[in-house]
Order: structure tokens, then C-alpha cells, then sequence
């Protein structure tokens, strides 16, 4: 038999719950040798998983095939624009093509009622609809610099997981000079460091692994810029700190809990 | 290039591999990359449709779509796949640093046991708790790609959590401490 509030420590272990509640568990938890047993279990579960369980990239032969239905599609679309722009002839010439091609004028959200019920449309319609009012463009080029980061052999400049080699090199091709530390034991692997440009400068970037995650941490030279809160891009959430005259900013698609772990160690570090 | 594609490309192509690992826990073995196929070229032309900042839940859940339709359309009951032979071992190879060989060893036999173990959880177990640990999202983000509600999700991460540490202690009798 379970103690009633495992569910209520299980939300407590994933940062679900606010402070108030949070201090309640804790409470509960010094009182239940159960839901003492029941935290260490979750956390011995996720590091097993988080280190133990493979995962693979997509493979190459997907991305390639990929590449080469989105230029089809944005062809066709681009010759259907210009249809309904156009002639009678290439009007029908269009329709062809959508009787052919099954649902493939019907768009993504007709096809997806029809075949997945309405209910789970809504549902992730109202989800999707919460949107940050405010983007910065500065948060939009760190988002660029991220992605861009994850494409083949633009990752890293400086291979290491010596915090004593990847500082040094910093020095020669960045205008700053941020903290460096590997953070192995609580998950956080430095994989090395990067030359950028960001916010009209030359930034240091220092890399880590996060489980299946890359976390890039951007520092430059503070501008005292406004309204660098954290937020989160197309998925990626950036997490913006500063410390002394450096700004930071990491930048993953790792759970917040995950990111401001990182945070926290890098900010006790100095 | 055109504008919507290379947009769709910076927002939604750089999860490409989230959604690919995702598959690979929904589908069968060799099913995943179709499923995923299928995925990027609904989302990208349903891309308008995406207003907001989420790309990625939003990609996962239109691959979950497209491995349902599939489902469907072939009549299939779901069932549980298993890696594909050599699978372990890749990932192994991937993530390998270890300079002691015969740790390696032994956290490669972990890795094995341990993907078997998870393939062998029900498929809504499964994906729930790969969500939470692998890709990292919040209750909400998970809710919403498996069109579930909140308390549904923390209920299956707590049995598909519980039921990896029972399989795995069961896996490893006489050392029930040493993973998990």
C-alpha cells in the first residue's frame, strides 16, 4: 500500500509544485520513511536512465529524405500560390495535383481533425496559443547561434573537457573571459568551448552535455541591456544571468529545472 | 529557398532528432523513420499553424499523430517493440569515454538490460517516462503531446516509474542496490 502522497512527492521531485507546497512535502517527507524510499527511488530511476539508456541522432538517410520531400512540397506549394494568383489553367492544374496527393490540400489541421478527433486538436491548439508577447531579437539571435551550433562540425572550436584548456583558448578569440568549470559529477559534461558574435561582439561559448541534451552558454561583455529575462524560443528555453561585468546566457532544450541547475552550479562557482 | 521553408527549418528541423527518438519509443523497429517522415511534412504544411513558442512539444505531438493514424489505418493492435539488435551496443559507442575497460563492460551489459527493460514497459508508460527523463519536459509540455490530462500523466510516470525499478530488481536478484 502507497502512502496518499506520492504523487504530491513524485510532483515535488519533478519541480512541479510551488514553494508553499513544496516546503508542505518536505515536511511530510522528514515524518514518511516510505516517501524518503520512494525520492531516493525516483532519483536512482533517472540517473540510471539518464546515463544508461541509448538513443540515437536521426540517421543521415532520414534527413536526406526529408530534405527532399520539404523541396518538393515547397515547390508545389509555391507553384499552387501561384495558381490561385493565376490562370484558369494552372488552376486546374493545382486541383489535379490535390486529388492526387490525397489530403495534401486539405492542411495540416483539416487532416489532422478528420484523422485524430477534435478534442486533441483543441487541446493542443490551447496549448500552443500561450504565447510570450515579447520577443527580444537578442534572444532570437542567441536561439539562431544555438541551432545553429547543433549542425554538423559547428559545435565546437576547442575540444575538451579540461577546464584548463578551454579558458586559455578563449583568450585569443573572444572579447571576455567567463567561468569554466565541468560539472561531470551532477551531470553537466564539458565538451569543450566555441567563438561567436552575439550582441555586436565577440562572445565565449562554452559547451556541455546534458544527457541527450547540448547546453551552449553564451557569455559577452554586458551592455546593460533591459529586459534579458529568461524565456523560451521555438522549444529552447535561455536563462540570462550576470555576474560581475559578463553577461550569460544558456541556452538548451532541456527541462528549466534542468537548465537553472546548470545556472546554479556556474553561478556558486565564482 | 523560400521564406516558410527556411523558417521551418530554424524552428522546427533542429528537434529532428527529439522527434526521431521519440518515434523509436512509439513505433516498431523500422516503422520510425516513416513515421517521422510523415511528421515533418504535415507539420511543415501545417507550419502557419504554429503560433507559438513550443516547437518541439509541437513537432512530438504530431509525430504521435501520425504513429496513431498509422496505427489505425493498418488495424493494428499496439504492441511493445523491442531494440534492434546492435542498438545497445551503438549507443554504446556513442557515448563511450570510459578509459577502464572492463567498467565498460559492465555499464555496456547495463545499457542492454536497461533498453529491454524499457521496451518492455506498455507503450504509454514508456513514452510518458522518456519525456520526463530523456527529453526533459515538464508535465504540462507531456500533457499536452500524449492528449492527456495532468493527473493522467503523473499517474503513468509514477507505475511506469515504479515498474522499471521492480524489473530491474528483479533483473539483477542478489544485488538489488546495484543500478537502481
Amino acid at each position: 500500500m502507497q502512502c496518499s502522497e506520492s504523487l504530491r512527492v513524485q510532483a515535488y521531485f519533478d519541480r512541479e509544485v510551488d514553494a508553499l507546497s513544496a516546503a508542505e512535502i518536505e515536511r511530510h517527507v522528514e515524518r514518511c520513511s516510505e516517501c524518503r524510499e520512494l525520492l531516493q527511488d525516483l532519483e536512482k530511476v533517472r540517473s540510471a536512465l539518464r546515463s544508461g539508456i541509448s538513443f540515437d541522432a536521426a540517421p543521415a538517410a532520414l534527413r536526406a529524405r526529408i530534405a527532399q520531400t520539404l523541396e518538393q512540397e515547397s515547390t508545389l506549394e509555391q507553384e499552387s500560390t501561384a495558381a490561385e494568383a493565376g490562370n484558369t489553367a494552372t488552376r486546374l492544374k493545382s486541383r489535379t495535383r490535390r486529388q492526387t496527393k490525397g489530403w495534401g490540400g486539405r492542411g495540416f489541421w483539416g487532416g489532422a481533425l478528420s484523422g485524430i478527433g477534435g478534442a486533441a486538436i483543441a487541446a493542443a491548439a490551447a496549448f500552443f496559443l500561450v504565447v510570450p508577447s515579447l520577443v527580444s531579437p537578442l534572444s532570437n539571435e542567441l536561439v539562431s547561434a544555438h541551432v545553429r551550433s547543433l549542425m554538423p562540425s559547428h559545435l565546437i572550436d576547442v575540444v575538451s573537457t579540461d577546464k584548463h584548456t578551454v579558458k586559455p583558448w578563449f583568450a585569443g578569440h573572444a572579447d571576455v573571459s567567463p567561468a569554466v568549470a565541468d560539472f561531470e559529477a551532477q551531470g553537466y559534461r564539458l565538451i569543450g568551448g566555441r567563438a561567436d558574435y552575439i550582441d555586436h561582439q565577440r562572445s565565449a561559448v562554452v559547451v556541455y552535455q546534458h544527457g541527450a541534451h547540448v547546453i551552449n552558454v553564451f557569455t559577452w561583455a554586458a551592455t546593460g541591456a533591459p529586459n534579458l529575462r529568461n524565456t523560451t524560443l521555438s522549444g529552447y528555453h535561455l536563462a540570462f544571468w550576470q555576474q560581475g561585468d559578463i553577461q550569460y546566457c544558456a541556452v538548451s532544450d532541456t527541462g528549466w529545472d534542468e537548465l537553472l541547475g546548470l545556472v546554479r552550479l556556474l553561478r556558486e562557482q565564482t | 529557398m523560400d521564406d516558410k521553408r527556411a523558417r521551418f527549418e530554424g524552428q522546427v528541423l533542429p528537434h529532428l532528432d527529439a522527434a526521431y527518438r521519440f518515434a523509436r519509443w512509439l513505433c516498431r523497429p523500422g516503422e520510425a523513420e516513416d513515421v517521422v517522415q510523415d511528421a515533418v511534412l504535415r507539420a511543415f504544411k501545417g507550419f502557419d499553424g504554429l503560433r507559438g513558442s513550443d516547437a518541439k512539444a509541437w513537432l512530438l505531438t504530431i509525430v504521435r499523430n501520425c504513429h496513431l493514424t498509422a496505427a489505425m489505418q493498418q488495424q493494428r493492435r499496439a504492441f511493445v517493440p523491442l531494440p534492434e539488435e546492435g542498438d545497445a551496443a551503438d549507443g554504446h559507442v556513442m557515448i563511450a569515454n570510459d578509459a577502464n575497460p572492463e567498467s565498460e563492460t559492465i555499464l555496456s551489459d547495463q545499457k542492454q538490460v536497461l533498453d529491454r527493460l524499457v521496451a518492455s514497459l506498455p507503450e504509454e508508460h514508456r513514452t510518458v517516462l522518456m519525456l520526463r527523463e530523456i527529453e526533459e519536459m515538464d508535465y504540462a509540455q507531456i500533457a499536452a503531446v500524449t492528449n492527456v490530462p495532468i493527473g493522467t500523466v503523473m499517474s503513468r510516470l509514477a507505475r511506469s516509474r515504479a515498474a522499471l525499478k521492480a524489473k530491474w530488481l528483479q533483473e539483477v536478484e542478489g544485488s538489488p542496490r546495484a543500478v537502481l
